[in-house]
Order: C-alpha cells, then sequence, then structure tokens
C-alpha cells in the first residue's frame, strides 16, 4: 500500500507555494506619492526582496488628478486591489478618502468605499488597470479560500 | 473519463485523510482558478496594447522617414550627414520590473537625455530636419514602449499555460479520483455495515432456536 503523506506534502506544499508566489509582489510598505515624484528611481521593495518600479508618466497623471499637496502626501502607492471569495468583484482598499477620488476620477464614475473599500467589477478592474498599471498591485486575500 | 481509484485501505482513518486531502485540494483549485483568470485578463489587456503600440510604431516609422526624406530632399544628401555625423543621443532606459500575480515583467521608460539642444548646427540647417529629428524621437518611444509589451506578452503566456497545466491536473485528475475514492469507501462501508446486519440477524436467528 502506498503511503499517503507524500501526496499530502505535495498538495500543501502546492497551496502554501501558490499562496506565496501570488503574493510576492506586495510591497512591504508602501510610499507616499510625494515622496515618490522626488525620487530618481521611484519604486518600493515587494515582500519576495525584489523591486517595484513606478513609471514616471503614471505618477506625473496621479499628481496631476490632486493637485494639493497635501493631499499627494496622503496617497500610498501602490494602490492595493484586493481579490476575495466572489471571482466576478475586486475591492480598492482606502486608507483615505485620497483613493477614492483617484480611483472615480480614473474610472469616471461616483463611487461610495465601504468598510474601508472600494468594490468595482471585472470590466471596470481592467480599464484601471490598463490606466494605473504600475500604481496597482494585486492582492489575493485569505477570504479567497472561504 | 473513468477515474482511477486511490489505491488506500479500505478503513475509517484512510477516509477521513482523503476528505482532509479533498479539501485542501478544493482550496489550492480556488487559488489558482482566481490567479488564472487575472492573468489571463492581463494577458488579453496587454494584446490589445500590443495591437495598439504596433500599429503607432509602424506609423510614427513611416512619418519619421517621409520627414527624413524630404529633410535630404531639401539639404541635400552630403549636406545633411554632415550635420548628422556630429549629433550625438544619449537616452537614457530605465529598466525595472513589476509583478502581475506572481509573474515579475518588465518595466521600461525612456527618460529626456538632459540636453535640451540635439546637436546639430541651428544657423545651417531647417525646420524639416527639427521635424524629421523630432518623429525620430518619437519612435524611440514606440520601440521601448513594445518591447516591454511584447515580453509581458510572452512572459504572461508562459505562466498562463503553466498555472492552466495545474488547473487541468486537479479539476480533471486529483480532484475527481479523490470524490470516486470517498465514494468507494463510502460504500465499502456501508456494504460492511449490511453484512453485519445480516450476520447479527443470523445470530440472532440461531440463539433464538438453541
Amino acid at each position: 500500500m502506498p503511503n499517503s503523506s507524500p501526496y499530502e506534502k505535495m498538495l500543501q506544499e502546492c497551496l502554501r507555494g501558490e499562496l506565496r508566489v501570488v503574493n510576492a509582489g506586495l510591497p512591504r510598505s508602501q510610499k507616499r506619492l510625494s515622496d515618490l515624484l522626488h525620487e530618481e528611481y521611484p519604486h518600493v521593495i515587494c515582500s519576495d526582496g525584489s523591486t517595484h518600479f513606478f513609471k514616471r508618466k503614471e505618477l506625473e497623471h496621479l499628481a496631476s488628478m490632486i493637485n494639493t499637496e497635501e493631499q499627494e502626501a496622503l496617497l500610498l502607492l501602490p494602490m492595493l486591489i484586493e481579490l476575495g471569495s466572489n471571482q466576478a468583484e475586486a475591492a480598492i482598499i482606502c486608507q483615505t478618502d485620497v483613493e477614492e477620488k483617484v480611483i472615480s476620477k480614473t474610472l469616471s464614475m461616483p463611487l461610495t468605499p465601504k468598510q474601508g473599500r472600494i468594490t468595482i467589477y471585472k470590466p471596470q478592474l481592467a480599464l484601471l488597470r490598463k490606466k494605473l498599471k504600475t500604481t496597482t498591485q494585486y492582492v489575493f486575500s485569505p477570504k479567497i479560500l472561504e | 473519463m473513468p477515474q482511477q481509484l486511490i489505491k488506500v485501505r479500505p478503513t475509517k482513518i484512510e477516509l477521513v485523510k482523503l476528505k482532509r486531502r479533498l479539501k485542501l485540494a478544493q482550496r489550492v483549485q480556488k487559488i489558482v482558478k482566481d490567479r488564472l483568470s487575472i492573468l489571463t485578463m492581463e494577458f488579453l489587456q496587454t494584446a490589445r496594447e500590443t495591437v495598439e503600440a504596433k500599429r503607432k510604431l509602424v506609423d510614427a516609422f513611416s512619418a519619421a522617414y517621409k520627414a527624413l526624406s524630404m529633410a535630404t530632399g531639401y539639404h541635400g544628401y552630403i549636406a545633411l550627414e554632415k550635420e548628422l555625423i556630429a549629433t550625438e543621443a544619449d537616452p537614457k532606459v530605465v529598466a525595472g520590473s513589476r509583478n502581475i500575480a506572481g509573474v515579475r515583467i518588465p518595466s521600461f521608460e525612456l527618460r529626456g537625455n538632459g540636453k535640451p539642444m540635439r546637436g546639430y548646427n541651428l544657423v545651417d540647417t531647417s525646420s524639416w530636419l527639427d521635424h524629421a529629428a523630432q518623429l525620430a524621437e518619437k519612435c524611440l518611444e514606440a520601440t521601448i514602449e513594445i518591447a516591454e509589451l511584447q515580453r509581458s506578452l510572452e512572459l504572461l503566456g508562459m505562466e498562463i499555460k503553466r498555472t492552466k497545466r495545474i488547473t487541468n491536473a486537479l479539476e480533471y485528475i486529483i480532484i475527481p479520483g479523490l470524490q470516486v475514492t470517498i465514494k468507494y469507501l463510502n460504500m465499502k462501508f456501508e456494504e460492511r455495515d449490511r453484512e453485519e446486519k445480516g450476520r447479527l440477524k443470523r445470530v440472532k436467528v440461531l440463539v433464538a432456536r438453541g
């Protein structure tokens, strides 16, 4: 009779590996837009030690959306897009009102955050990712496994 | 396709283990499927952008060649070559990477060389040459953009292929195999229960007779 433990171990490894791989791009800490604009090579360090570069054009585009310096200081980048248990929608994590303002302007529609999250649907997500490629990042939440 | 039974001892402990394994496999499948859907979305988006960028590149090169021919016609080939031989451009391409659902893809950005002048003599040249130079700069931008997009497309495609293999293995081999084995074990236990009941009835009859 074959021993079942290697099989189970393989599945466990696969699950652990997948979770590690999908969330490898998460930043160790987010940076403020105002700080990034002053850096020569704007970037953040990811959880796996790699660097995530921001395109200056995108940063300048964001800065043009929120003109006051105070607001620039409040916007933390990259903005996190959480993928939960529902495959059809995603949630943008909002720490301040600035994120809401930026996303609303990018998608050209009014949005209301609920419990610190803005829920958007797949077509809107595609549009958002098209416009803000480097300033947004996916987070695979543990809720995905529920 | 008939599913293969996993060779296990028909015991309750094995059944519990199999159920646990099935739950785990379903969790892995969920996360892999979500990742696949995001990667596919990004791949399609990149493909659309690549088509657009290719069109832009062809247009930019065509316009630049036209402008260069005009400038050559105006100045003459030898005079233009004499002017352009002294020019030097030092464009800076910033290369970095970004991560999309676990795939590291390159990110290129063209930065200006910091020189306000293009290097050729403005007195001896005309606006035709300025126009040609301006269009050539646009060509460079378009080339860098397409380089980033094409590499992203390749990497995303490879990752989609790999993830699809995992999803298919889970969906068509591992999970059905586990389900079939659990069903088989359940049936085996039910049969044992029925046999046990029959045996007990027979013993009861024998005891009653005796």
